[in-house]
């Protein structure tokens, strides 16, 4: 209580002040003995409590034989528990007026219940079942393959570019297991066997291995004994669990290819190898993004849309990944126009800024926007509690929730032009041509 | 710092203690409901009228300002889209700043600024505040509505229509406003390309002239702000703003039809049918019933474990998702279950909907239902209150709908108070199987007879305009079908003229989704070729040489089905309607049809295969200006005159794709060397 009087007339006193405070987000953290990670962020304002669980288990942690696994892992820990009947997982949370949702990455699983906050017992007992003794059976691993095949068909086989990550993926990675995305492969789901999902439970799904991230309407202590006492008496995993080192060769020479899609307007991707999120020069590429791509009058966007209407939609996307990832730059066309001119005109576009330095404006334009969107991105609970477990899962400090943003003001102009002319080379990128399937064979 | 080590080291001493057993076997009970604290804005009025909340919430370094006007709906009649034009085109440059500029200027501080018909929205870090409050100001006060971003902003409009043109959800949402609201009424209006291209700058000036006042309008401030601070930056900026005489309208209050009937909407290629029970309803905004009718549609069709939802998707796999609405207006609300089904489950489809909707305005809900349903909406309800927008907007609304200064405050309350009766009460009211409209927009052919169990069946076009298929009352009592053909023969230049045509060659440039296509064809009344290219590329060839007929894919023989062949028989036909006798066609004269603004006879032509198609004749030029079959439909926009013929000049082919087909060249009677068919 004297906590929140003291924070509130902080408040107060710094909203006279002209310039804007950061305000810090504040959290607790700690270790159960069994090896699982807790952070806990306090916000009574409105009622309302977030649950998390994140798993560091993604794609890459998977067998090359059978891929797809932690994706099939998401659907499969919905089924039911010990004590939770089949189906019933999400009609606990729809009854108590919350909504879920789960994802998965390469790198991480990521499950999550908002909840009035009268209800974290709730969400505390349901995250503690899932990882305590979920029930891998033999007719939810049925279910949950079907399920995954039409998500597969929905979301990967009929959206138009559905396909474009895996296509991207197996031609820039030749040996890292970034080479194939979470959907994995249906024929190893197919051959696998129900051991093999509860070998996969066994080793990932463990205490160790997991941060229980919960922000919202919270009273600390409270919410400490709770977490120990759904979540302490599960035992240690003990297996190793398997992280690749593998280190994907150094890319010589441009992959280009072309793919026929049922896609109505042509695309082209360039991919190119860029470092592993964290690092300096993945950050001056995340602020080159913007330069590039970041809202209308960003340099793409206005010479390719606006002014010389090559392009319907143009976009820089560095995807960051805890290894090296890649920085993806993605053009449509306008209708008719040609794939080779907008690559062109895209190139020409890199070539600035690897010769000239951006101007002063625009450079501090890209830092107003890079902050406000730093600032916006924990606007809500549900942001705050993933990106808690996010910076801890993988830079070990959940703090940067209010730090990161430091690393990007470190970027300086130079840092930009340098890493435009390091990564964004010829013999460094994949370059795929998407193009309507009626167009093959020409 | 030295918090974070001081908590790990009182955690240390508390990890020892041993954790108490808690039962797993069964969920845990929820702790007592949490009071729900809405906070109160501040709130003042500036001489001009303008009314400002502020709700201050320091959590984020950043303000909004969301400012909207409380209008009555505007009746736009033939220029129906202007309105929402005039919201979009404030964006579009000042008189200090060209669109580019504004552009720049609003990026250059990474903040947001959106403007529509009724408002406009703008956000930033607290620290860009006053370079925020300059943006908007001038977006708001100083507006240069250039017409060359019109024009853009027109034909933008254009092909976003023409890409919905045969959509049937477009057509369902147009049909159902006219049904529900009736002609005259600003909710049942919508653009067409005519009421687009009679937009003009000048009405989108007057529009913002009369209504961009401050005397109709709310202004929410939220963010990191002092109620002081807010108060001397709005009346700096904004006490100069003139406030002036804001038009009112009154409508008639539209009322659901005395009897439930079948609204059907024709559209021959469909492969599902589009379901919607719909009808107004009176439910003010605040009103008593609102929350129990929330309770009432969240139980019918609200989510993924309502009645219509569970009936019929789950245990009848009819569609993907049914669902339904009881929408609250201060004007007019109105309830509406909906659902896509496969064209021959409609019927079925259409029974369980209003089995459901009987059931539960005879039955009403179980105690489980409600509890289910109260405890979904009221986590909802919330979770909204994390946005402090939701705070400016509850506000907002408690001013402008006149309601109980207590009423988002009680909301959860009223919705706990909710009873078992209330809920039955409401269905009385507001679930109206015995007058509801039933509209369908799928195939007539194959739903029509099985759809009268439910109502009058009456046929509407895709304006909302009721017709009789079966009307002959509109067609001059000794026209027939032959005498149709007639006039359009004489139209196309004359009937020994076009007798005289016993050879043509056509090329076509066309555009099927941004792909550019050339389709050549070649006939002469026995032989047909047709090429669609792709530049250099033949994608596909149809030959066809007296009954032999062969269809090619990029190189490689299609087989085909004989009723297929028979079909492309016909193409070798320069002009098909001069041989319908020896086809063995039979024809019907149907009705007059409105097609694109203009009455057009329709001719329903049967091959001897069954196979049908209507073909639409302009009542005053003659021309053939529309064919439609199950496979899809053309639409012959404009003529060209080759050598005194007339030739299709423009077609738009719409089969599940819409292509633009444009006539490069013709020529009639060129010489045709026999080997050109093989």
């Amino acid at each position: 209580m004297m906590k929140r009087l003291i924070i509130g007339s902080l408040c107060l006193l710094m909203s006279f002040g002209s310039i804007a405070q950061k305000k810090e987000i504040e959290f607790t953290e700690f270790d159960l003995d069994n090896g699982m990670h807790v952070i806990l962020h306090q916000d009574n304002s409105t009622p309302i409590v977030v649950v998390s669980v994140m798993y560091h288990v993604g794609s890459k942690n998977e067998n090359p034989e059978r891929t797809g696994f932690a994706h099939f892992f998401e659907h499969l820990l919905f089924e039911g528990s010990k004590n939770i009947e089949r189906g019933q997982f999400d009609k606990y949370i729809t009854n108590a007026g919350g909504v879920n949702n789960a994802n998965t990455s390469s790198d991480r699983t990521y499950y999550y219940e908002l909840l009035p906050s009268n209800q974290l017992k709730l969400g505390l007992w349901l995250e503690s079942e899932r990882l305590m003794h979920a029930q891998i059976q033999e007719i939810g691993v049925e279910t949950q393959r079907e399920v995954v095949k039409e998500e597969k068909r929905q979301r990967y086989d009929n959206q138009p570019y559905g396909t474009i990550l895996p296509e991207i993926m197996k031609r820039a990675y030749t040996v890292h297991p970034y080479r194939w995305t979470p959907i994995g492969s249906l024929d190893h789901l197919n051959a696998a066997s129900l051991d093999e999902f509860v070998e996969f439970y066994e080793t990932f799904y463990v205490p160790e291995n997991a941060t229980l991230s919960i922000a919202g309407d919270i009273e600390i202590e409270e919410a400490k004994k709770l977490v120990k006492d759904y979540f302490g008496p599960i035992p240690r995993g003990g297996k190793e669990i398997p992280r690749p080192d593998i280190v994907e060769p150094k890319q010589t020479e441009e992959v280009r290819d072309t793919i026929y899609d049922n896609i109505q307007l042509p695309a082209v991707i360039q991919a190119y190898h860029m470092p592993a999120q964290g690092t300096e020069d993945a950050y001056a590429l995340e602020m080159l993004s913007t330069a590039l791509s970041g809202g209308q009058s960003a340099r793409m966007y206005k010479s390719l849309v606006d002014e010389q209407q090559k392009a319907l939609q143009v976009a820089a996307i560095p995807f960051s990944t805890e290894d090296p990832g890649l920085y993806l730059l993605f053009g449509l066309p306008t209708i008719g126009g040609d794939l080779k001119e907008l690559e062109a005109a895209m190139d020409a576009e890199i070539k600035k800024v690897q010769e000239e330095l951006i101007s002063d404006r625009e450079f501090e334009k890209i830092r107003n926007q890079k902050e406000n969107d730093f600032i916006l991105s924990n606007s809500q609970m549900a942001g705050i509690a993933e990106s808690l477990a996010n910076y801890h899962v993988y830079y070990g400090d959940a703090n940067l929730i209010n730090e990161e943003i430091d690393r990007f003001m470190k970027v300086t102009k130079e840092d930009m032009k340098r890493v435009a002319n390091k990564y964004l080379t010829k013999e460094n990128r994949v370059v795929l041509y998407y193009l309507p399937k009626s167009q093959q064979n020409q | 710092m030295i918090k974070k080590i001081y908590i790990s080291f009182v955690f240390a001493l508390a990890a020892s203690v041993a954790f108490a057993q808690v039962d797993r076997t069964t969920a845990p009970e929820p702790g007592p409901a949490k009071e729900i604290n809405i906070g109160e804005p501040t709130t003042f009025t500036l001489k001009n009228g303008l009314k400002v909340f502020v709700v201050e919430n320091h959590k984020l370094p950043r303000v909004a300002f969301s400012l909207t006007f409380d209008r009555d709906p505007i009746l736009e009649e033939d220029k129906a889209g202007y309105v929402n034009m005039a919201g979009q085109m404030l964006m579009k440059g000042t008189e200090n700043r060209t669109k580019a500029e504004l552009d720049a200027d609003i990026d250059f501080i990474g903040a947001n600024i959106s403007t529509y018909s009724t408002g406009m929205y703008a956000t930033s870090l607290t620290k860009h505040q006053d370079k925020l409050m300059e943006l908007m100001k001038d977006v708001l006060f100083n507006p240069a509505f250039p017409e060359d971003e019109l024009e853009k902003l027109k034909k933008q409009t254009l092909s976003g229509l023409a890409a919905s043109k045969d959509d049937p959800n477009a057509i369902a949402s147009n049909v159902r406003g006219k049904l529900v609201y009736g002609d005259e009424h600003p909710y049942s209006e919508f653009e067409t390309e005519a009421t687009v291209e009679n937009i003009t700058l000048e009405q989108i000036k007057e529009y913002y002239n009369t209504y961009f006042r401050p005397n109709i309008g709310y202004l929410a401030i939220v963010g990191d702000i002092t109620p002081k601070e807010a108060k001397k930056l709005i009346k700096k900026n904004f006490s100069d703003w003139e406030s002036a005489e804001i038009p009112s309208a009154e409508y008639k209050m539209p009322t659901p039809p005395e009897e439930t009937f079948v609204a059907l909407v024709d559209r021959e290629a469909s492969v599902q049918s589009i379901v919607n029970v719909t009808y107004p309803v009176s439910l003010p905004i605040g009103g008593d019933d609102v929350i129990t009718a929330r309770v009432l549609n969240q139980i019918l069709g609200g989510g993924f474990s309502s009645r219509l939802m569970q009936n019929l998707r789950e245990d009848k796999a009819f569609t993907y998702g049914a669902r339904s609405s009881l929408s609250s207006d201060e004007l007019v609300g109105s309830f509406t279950a909906s659902a896509s089904v496969r064209n021959e489950v409609t019927d079925s489809a259409v029974y369980e909907f209003m089995a459901e909707l009987k059931k539960i305005n005879e039955e009403g809900v179980t105690q489980s239902e409600l509890d289910a349903a109260k405890a979904s909406i009221a986590g909802g309800f919330a979770r909204s209150l994390e946005s402090p927008q939701t705070v400016a907007s509850f506000a907002i609304n408690t001013a402008r709908y006149d309601l109980p200064e207590d009423y988002y405050a009680n909301y959860l309350k009223s919705l706990e108070a909710v009873t078992l009766e209330d809920v039955k009460a409401a269905a009385k009211k507001y679930i109206l199987p015995n007058r509801a409209n039933i509209l369908i927009v799928g195939k007539g052919a194959d739903i029509a007879d099985k759809l009268d169990q439910f109502g009058e069946v009456k046929y509407f076009d895709r304006k909302g305009n009721e017709y009789d298929p079966n009307d002959k009352s509109a067609l001059p009592a000794d026209l027939t079908a032959e005498k149709v053909l007639d006039k359009y023969f004489e139209a196309l230049g004359g009937i020994e003229k076009i007798k005289s045509v016993k050879s043509i060659r056509t090329v076509y440039n066309a555009s099927v989704q941004g792909q550019k296509l050339t389709i050549i064809e070649v006939k002469n009344n026995t032989n047909f070729k047709q090429e669609v290219a792709m530049g250099p590329m033949v994608m596909s060839k149809t030959l066809v040489k007296g009954d032999d007929v062969k269809v090619f894919s990029q190189g490689n023989e299609v087989p085909l089905p004989e009723a297929a062949k028979a079909g492309l028989k016909f193409g070798s036909k320069i002009f098909p309607e001069l041989h319908y006798d020896e086809m063995g066609v039979k024809l019907e004269l149907k009705n007059v049809e409105d097609i694109n603004g203009k009455p057009a006879y329709g001719v329903s032509v049967t091959m001897p295969s069954g196979q049908t198609t209507t073909s639409y004749f302009d009542v005053e030029s003659g021309f053939k200006v529309k064919s439609a079959s199950a496979q899809g439909s053309e639409e012959i926009k404009s003529y060209k005159e080759v050598d005194g013929i007339m030739i299709p000049e423009l077609r738009v082919i719409s089969q599940g794709f819409q292509m633009n087909a444009d006539l490069e060249s013709a020529e009639v009677n060129i010489e045709v060397k026999e080997d050109t068919f093989n």
